[in-house]
């Protein structure tokens, strides 16, 4: 690239060239650290129960067992019913704000839904535990809930941002045959949008599935239930490290460790894999 | 129709699946019964979050504004049992750890874009940092909480400084994102004029690229700091519970607005959910208030539509 | 991003410069007993919830006449207040229940004073509309704790209670969360009174069977009893008290149904048999109208502070604790010490050095 006059560049500007990389290299130590340490301080706890970490059920820090099952379960559990309430509502929505709308509503639905989606996980989990808890009860229902509450803005706004890629030619033949709206989207939106709504849908899973404080609250911290019963109190990874770091000595800081790094290689995976969805799905709608 | 349909063969056969031959009632029908469906999705989204917002603003905004400002200036009383004012330790802390947070965040931030934007293109390790910024903006806040701890807590104790890292951490990752967007935009005629013109390449950044960028990536610095102030779970691993006002940006136990409504969220006592109300009623309104600001530089930028 | 931090400065000032103003609690009247020129302590302490709120009424006492130390009592469980002063990450802590052998070896500043506080009954408390008198003898706690008794209306609880009408409720189990006095002071007493029928031993943290609900703390606990119908639990009387929950009459070792009161505790620590280093049980105690779960909580200190300011300020919030202190503590729904307990603790203040 073309530099100062005489060709000499100036040691000026070789510093701002440096001190730019530092600060990118900085993302990469970072990351590079959090894995590494995390992992090593895991490795006693998994040494010490092996395989069973993964299958057992039982979590006693009197006696040094530690199983995962249980917060797997729970985390697993009240993210599907996250997305299973949140994802064809959100994605409804969206439908609602891009092609049913009338124009004048259609900035300030956006608005509102971008300033939800930066109210606090604990302010949602506030209102969790003082006013729905209270009804249904701390379970993994209630936390299910409260955490769809939470990804469908995130969701909602990934979701029209793919529906507006579909090309408007398509859309324009579908209504030039004589289809309804609903015809029209159905045989026009939707098989354009498809794969990056589902893309949008496991980046919010994979927030739900991270998501600690609001669960913490509302989901009644059991230890060891494992239960298809979505009334009955549960745990999760994350809520289970915030619940017991605090006491905890070292065996058992070592496994919520071990805990902390299974939730991110998961949530990893999953909002790599639904990254990948979403840019694939962007790709094919430019051609 | 025909050369539309060519080019893509699922809307030639959605249209088969689509019989428009059927009964126009039946069809008119199932048109007004989708947009009920969708109509009633924005409701089902719609009346939980509103009951959300009015029972902060119930519960919430008279704990707030009581004999204002006493909720913002008096310390947390410590007879939790006690009911009255006020959270403004939480508050000091919470723009201590957000502002600190903010501090170290976006200058890296920025910085780390205009690598990635201007000198890194797509060389290998310009790739590496993009896809690990795009991965850490999808880890886990008590993982990073977990992580603030053991590297930093463990060694030098509660401090506001330890929350300050721990949402730089958080907050670098979003703050480069949003930034290398906003430089993407910014047009290569500005550049070459100014290069043109004999300036060195960090000269065209600093005084042509970033000012031309200035609003947007003030937007998107300003929604990073909208989430930061909202996280939880790295400051309960990194601040600990004070209960006076500590003004110590090194030293000693500090508490946020996030850390006391969680703390207070499982009082059994009228008075510690009360306050918990009005700190959440706060929070929210300092998010609101930022991501506001945060859409008034977007529409000032000049480089988004 | 300046325009932020102008706004951020901007709220800072305004709100924060013109005069910080101290809570009602913590006043900064001029004191009368403090000496002239001492310089200000700060001392950090946690564990016990049921000291919590004999903790927090003594600092507001304490440091009105004492403006020179401020004290912070962080909570979070008697497991937590051991583990943090073995850590010397505090200077002392509240426990319900003594250190266990294998602990005290990670204590790393050497040997431990315990000071007795209070006593103060272990309610069982519960929330079922329409039963105002529920009565519960030992094996039937035993039960429920284990969820073998799983409903309001089995026939071990209507045993216990011919004259009420039990609902067909399921009951919803409530337990600590985290590592607590109260739990170990309340699985002992099961152990203790109902050996055969309590299986699940006694500890800090217990393996609870699966199907239960945890909250933080003693106040955490009562918080979901409070707000879930069919829900029973353990929680100390001074917050059962202030939170409005009902609680059951326990039978005690005599035989007879007693309500949790701090009569009735008090009369269960008469007659403890108390060890040279102070510690002592109170539960089970001996007595027709004792309550049988009463329980106790000591401050636990290191002798050697290495530091004479913290040893005195320590020494003086120990005596405050052990004397104006005992007055709250009526108000309070604690129980005071036995007068011979108390002259015991202040003596040993002695053994506190610089």
């Amino acid at each position: 690239m073309a530099t100062a006059f005489a060709g000499r560049p100036a040691p000026a500007d070789h510093a701002f060239r440096w001190i730019a990389i530092g600060s990118a290299a900085i993302v990469l130590v970072v990351l590079g650290l959090i894995a590494a340490v995390m992992t090593a301080r895991s490795i006693p706890a998994l040494r010490a129960m092996g395989f069973e970490f993964f299958v057992s059920r039982r979590w006693s820090p009197a006696n040094n067992v530690y199983g995962a099952l249980p917060f797997m379960w729970g985390t697993l559990y009240t993210s599907l019913i996250a997305i299973a309430i949140a994802g064809p509502v959100s994605v409804g929505v969206a439908l609602f704000i891009t092609e049913v709308a009338p124009r004048w509503m259609t900035r300030p639905l956006v608005h509102v839904i971008d300033l939800l989606a930066v109210v606090p996980s604990v302010v949602f989990g506030l209102w969790g535990i003082l006013v729905l808890a209270p009804t249904l009860g701390r379970c993994v229902l209630t936390a299910g809930l409260i955490l769809g509450m939470m990804v469908t803005p995130i969701i909602t706004s990934l979701a029209r941002e793919v529906i507006e890629t579909t090309p408007a030619a398509e859309k324009e033949a579908a209504f030039a045959l004589g289809a309804t709206r609903w015809e029209m989207i159905w045989g026009a939106v939707w098989p354009h949008s498809k794969s990056g709504l589902v893309g949008a849908v496991m980046l919010g899973l994979g927030r739900a599935m991270g998501e600690t404080i609001a669960v913490a609250l509302t989901i009644g911290s059991a230890i060891g239930q494992i239960s298809i019963n979505p009334l009955k109190s549960g745990n999760s990874m994350p809520a289970a490290i915030a619940n017991q770091w605090g006491e905890a000595f070292d065996l058992q800081k070592s496994a919520l460790i071990a805990l902390a790094v299974l939730l991110f290689a998961i949530t990893i995976a999953v909002n790599l894999a639904a990254t990948a969805i979403v840019l694939r799905s962007r790709k094919r709608s430019s051609r | 129709m025909m050369r539309v349909a060519h080019g893509h063969p699922e809307i030639a056969c959605a249209t088969e699946r689509t019989d428009l031959r059927a009964r126009a009632g039946l069809r008119e029908a199932k048109d007004a019964m989708a947009t009920v469906m969708f109509g009633a999705a924005v409701v089902v989204v719609a009346v939980p979050l509103a009951l959300v917002v009015w029972a902060l603003i119930e519960r919430g905004a008279h704990v707030a504004f009581e004999s204002f400002p006493a909720f913002f200036t008096q310390e947390i009383p410590v007879v939790s049992r006690r009911p009255g004012p006020g959270m403004g330790p939480a508050i000091l802390g919470t723009l201590l750890v957000t502002g600190g947070g903010t501090l170290i965040a976006v200058p890296l931030g920025i910085l780390g874009a205009v690598y990635l934007n201007e000198y890194g293109g797509v060389s290998r390790f310009a790739r590496a940092v993009r896809f690990t910024a795009m991965v850490m903006t999808g880890v886990p806040s008590i993982v990073m909480g977990l992580f603030v701890y053991i590297g930093w807590t463990v060694h030098f104790g509660f401090s506001a400084f330890g929350g300050a890292l721990a949402l730089a951490c958080l907050m670098v990752p979003v703050v480069i994102g949003s930034t290398e967007q906003m430089l993407r935009l910014v047009p290569e005629a500005l550049r070459e004029a100014a290069y043109a013109l004999g300036a060195t390449k960090s000269r065209v950044i600093v005084t042509v690229v970033l000012p031309a960028a200035l609003p947007g990536i003030v937007s998107g610095s300003l929604l990073a700091v909208a989430r930061a102030a909202g996280e939880t779970a790295p400051l309960l691993f990194a601040v600990g519970a004070a209960t006076s006002f500590n003004i110590d940006f090194l030293g000693g136990a500090n508490t946020a607005l996030p850390v006391q409504i969680f703390d207070n969220a499982t009082s059994v006592f009228v008075g510690a959910q009360d306050r918990a109300w009005g700190a959440a009623f706060t929070l929210v309104l300092v998010t609101f208030l930022v991501t506001l600001g945060a859409r008034f530089f977007a529409l000032r930028s000049a480089l988004q539509r | 991003m300046l325009k932020t931090l102008a706004l951020f400065a901007a709220f800072a000032a305004f709100a924060f410069v013109p005069g910080c103003e101290k809570g009602s609690d913590r006043g900064s009247a001029a004191s009368t007993t403090a000496p002239p020129s001492a310089r200000h302590v700060t001392l950090n302490a946690a564990g016990s919830t049921f000291q919590t709120q004999f903790q927090q009424a003594a600092i507001v006492g304490f440091e009105k006449d004492h403006p020179n130390i401020t004290v912070n009592y962080g909570e979070g469980g008697s497991g937590r207040g051991r583990q943090q002063l073995a850590d010397m990450v505090i200077d002392f802590a509240g426990t319900d229940a003594p250190f266990h052998a294998e602990d005290l070896s990670k204590a790393k500043g050497g040997a431990i004073l315990y000071f007795p506080l209070l006593l103060g009954p272990i309610t069982v408390s519960y929330n079922l509309p329409g039963v105002p008198d529920l009565r519960l003898s030992p094996v039937t706690i035993a039960k429920i704790f284990q969820r073998e008794i799983t409903t309001w209306n089995s026939p071990e609880i209507v045993a216990d209670n011919p004259r009420a009408t039990l609902p067909t409720t399921g009951i919803v189990l409530v337990r600590r969360s985290d590592g607590s006095g109260t739990t170990e002071n309340f699985t002992k007493y099961l152990e203790v009174a109902a050996p055969g029928a309590w299986k699940l031993k006694s500890g800090a943290s217990i393996e609870w069977p699966a199907d239960t609900v945890a909250g933080p703390g003693n106040g955490g606990v009562a918080q979901i009893i409070k707000s879930t119908t069919g829900a029973i639990g353990y929680v100390d009387l001074s917050d059962a008290k202030a939170a409005g929950l009902r609680f059951a009459a326990v039978k005690n070792s005599a035989g007879k149904y007693i309500q949790p009161t701090t009569g009735s505790a008090s009369t269960a620590g008469e007659g403890i048999d108390v060890r040279d280093d102070l510690v002592f049980s109170a539960l089970d105690a001996k007595g027709d109208t004792s309550y049988p779960i009463t329980y106790q909580t000591w401050l636990i200190v290191y002798a050697k502070q290495g530091d004479e300011a913290k040893a005195s300020a320590v020494k003086e919030y120990i005596k405050y604790l052990l004397t104006s202190g005992q007055a709250m503590l009526g108000g309070l729904d604690y129980a005071p010490l036995p007068k011979t307990l108390q002259e015991r603790a202040l003596a040993q203040l002695a053994k506190i050095q610089g």
